[in-house]
This record gives structure tokens, C-alpha cells and sequence, in this order.
């Protein structure tokens, strides 16, 4: 074989091969894993200069014109609590206490971020939602089939995953999120 | 016969790592041009410049990837090829609010929410190096000409839409030259 031969060959598989890598690289993952907290994880360079390259990549397929962390933070879940990942026939209750943030909302996705079609055209639990017991708690149900309470939908997807939007993020979850107090998210049975 | 791939494959290894980096530098670039042909398609005819009030977001009306469906957004696509661009916000009394713009290469050039105005209105000037901004703007200079300016308006209850719509369409998006 010709050695202009073997080089094309080896630089078309290398560009080829380069690119391939790159793309699966953004495409399997979410929206960003600096930080991860039970179930949540999230990024704390969205949006600015010294973002790495995959990072802004990411961040523009799975959550383009997100805002950087001080004025929002963005914590995604995958999975529950105990780490097996979330299943559109299941159902599960997302409880929590109050979020050091001015305003919080929980959004469940399909794909890169997509909202699902659902009989109830909910796609999201606001801060202000869920009723709070003496200590301030609160709980709804992710589930495919209406719930008693507060119910947010999965409609027909077979996967989904959790966005936890704080605006105006303060204490602990905007200075040490690894270590701040977010929702749990647990499985209560399967369909 | 070892001897003769050797090299070959070092070059392709070189060019594999560089079009790797490549690729995820490229990305953002692609993935926000797409976003701006279709917000300024939905905006009018593909202008740039003019404030573009899209509804909420629902599961059959998604213009962008992980909408929120509690936030009425306003997005302006801007150039600044011709000038400056002069964003106007009218503040939404008792609601988060926040402008926030976003260069070509998705990093944030500059965010101004009701906190930082003290619910006064947002006014900012988008100039590239050398553009002289008028006074009374804020002035945000950007790296490349293209960009979106994106406002988000919190809504505790989807009945509150009518108002909330009604100030949000005094913003104003505009070159200097169109004032």
C-alpha cells in the first residue's frame, strides 16, 4: 500500500473517530455533574467564561440560555434516592423542606429536556404548591396515573428526569450545594 | 509492515484529538445559531433586533430545549454589525424578573433581574469594542455580533398571563440607529 494511502486512512478514521467521541461525549450526559447531592447534581460554571468546553456543550444541548448560578441554579436527577434511575410506569414521592432560594419549582423532562404530554397539562410543581406542615414540609407524587394530592404526571414516557430550579439561590445552596438540604425522591412501587 | 502504520497512526491520533476538541468548541456555536434562526423565524421574518413575546411554554409549544412552564419568556435575537442594540425593560412590580444576554458562544455577557434594579426598569446597551453606547444604559460589551437577549417572568398562577403580558410588551430590543 501506498504511504499517502495509509495516512489518508488513518486521517479520515482519526477526524471521523475525533468528532464520533466528541458528540457521544455531549450527548451522554445532562446537563452537568460539577456538583452532585443524592439524586441532583449540577453545574456551578453555567454560562461563563470558564466553563470547559464539554461543559458549554452540554449545557447548550440539555439546557441552552441557562442562567449562571448566581442568579439560578439548575440541579438535575437521573435517578431516585436510592440511585436506580427514574421510570416513567412508577411512581414516587419528591419531599422536601424549605430551599434557601426566592423561588424554587420542580419540572420533570423527557429526552434532552422535553416537556410530556399528560392529561392534567401539568409539567411542573411550583415552590408555592405543595401544602407545608408544622416544620414546613412538604411532598407531591410523580406517577403515571392521577394521585390524591398533589400529582405530577409522566405521562407516556418511559424515562423522565427532575429539574429543580432556585432563583436567587442563597446560603448553603448557592455556597455549598454538594452539602445543601434538596428533595428526596423515592420510589413507592412500580406498574 | 508495523513500521510503515506507525506514523499514519500517530497523525491520525493527532487529528482524531484535534477534531475532538473541535467538535466540542463547535457545539455551543451551532447549537445557539439554530436557536436564533428559529427564534427570529418566529419573531418576524427572520428580523433581528425586535422583542418576540412567545407564550408559555406547554408540552406542544417547546421553542427551546428544557422550557420552563412557570416563566413567560421574551427573546430577542440582536446584531450588532450595524450598532449598538438598546435593551428596554419594563419592570414587572412584585415578580421575578431578569434579562439576561447570551453571546454566540452561549456564555453570559450580562443578567439584570428586579433585585439587582431595585424593580426599576433594566436598560442595557449591547455595544462590540469601539461602539459608543447613549447615556443612560448600562453598557455590555460582547465578543461576537450575534446573541439572544432572553427576559423571564415568574408566574406563581397562570392567571396572572393577561397582566404580566400586557407590561411585558414595553420592552423594547432596537438598534440605535432604528431609535
Amino acid at each position: 500500500m501506498k504511504p499517502w494511502l495509509r495516512y489518508s486512512i488513518c486521517i479520515l478514521l482519526g477526524l471521523a473517530g475525533g468528532a464520533a467521541y466528541a458528540v457521544h461525549q455531549v450527548r451522554s450526559g445532562d446537563l452537568g455533574r460539577q456538583v452532585t447531592n443524592g439524586p441532583w447534581s449540577t453545574n456551578t460554571d453555567n454560562g461563563t467564561a470558564d466553563a470547559s468546553a464539554l461543559s458549554r456543550a452540554r449545557v447548550s444541548l440539555f439546557g441552552l440560555l441557562a442562567l449562571p448560578a448566581k442568579e439560578a441554579m439548575y440541579f438535575n436527577a437521573h435517578n431516585d434516592s436510592d440511585g436506580a434511575p427514574l421510570s416513567g410506569n412508577c411512581t414516587y414521592i419528591v419531599s422536601g423542606g424549605e430551599l434557601e432560594a426566592r423561588w424554587w419549582s420542580i419540572t420533570l423532562y423527557e429526552g434532552e429536556g422535553w416537556l410530556v404530554k399528560n392529561e392534567a397539562n401539568r409539567w411542573s410543581v411550583g415552590g408555592n404548591a405543595p401544602e407545608r406542615d408544622a416544620q414546613g414540609n412538604w411532598s407531591f407524587t410523580v406517577s403515571p396515573e392521577r394521585a390524591e394530592g398533589l400529582w405530577l404526571p409522566t405521562g407516556q414516557a418511559p424515562k423522565f428526569d427532575l429539574t429543580l430550579r432556585a432563583y436567587h439561590p442563597k446560603g448553603a445552596l448557592l455556597n455549598d450545594p454538594a452539602n445543601a438540604k434538596l428533595p428526596t425522591i423515592k420510589k413507592e412501587r412500580c406498574a | 509492515m508495523t513500521r510503515n502504520w506507525l506514523l499514519p497512526i500517530l497523525a491520525g491520533l493527532a487529528v482524531a484529538a484535534v477534531a475532538w476538541h473541535g467538535t466540542l468548541l463547535a457545539t455551543p456555536y451551532v447549537l445557539m445559531s439554530a436557536a436564533m434562526k428559529k427564534i427570529s423565524s418566529a419573531n418576524g421574518n427572520g428580523r433581528a433586533n425586535v422583542f418576540g413575546f412567545g407564550e408559555m411554554a406547554t408540552a406542544d409549544r417547546q421553542p427551546i430545549v428544557r422550557p420552563s412552564p412557570d416563566l413567560v419568556y421574551s427573546s430577542c435575537v440582536f446584531n450588532l454589525s450595524q450598532g449598538p442594540v438598546l435593551v428596554d425593560v419594563a419592570p414587572v412590580p412584585g415578580k421575578y424578573w431578569s434579562v439576561s444576554i447570551f453571546d454566540a458562544r452561549t456564555d453570559v455577557a450580562a443578567v439584570r433581574s428586579d433585585r439587582d434594579t431595585g424593580g426599576k426598569p433594566a436598560r442595557l446597551a449591547l455595544v462590540r469594542k469601539g461602539q459608543v453606547a447613549p447615556k443612560g444604559y448600562d453598557v455590555v460589551q460582547l465578543d461576537h455580533d450575534k446573541g439572544i437577549a432572553l427576559m423571564r417572568i415568574l408566574l406563581s398562577d397562570p392567571a396572572e398571563y393577561a397582566e404580566v403580558d400586557a407590561i411585558r410588551r414595553k420592552s423594547t430590543c432596537q438598534a440605535v440607529s432604528a431609535k
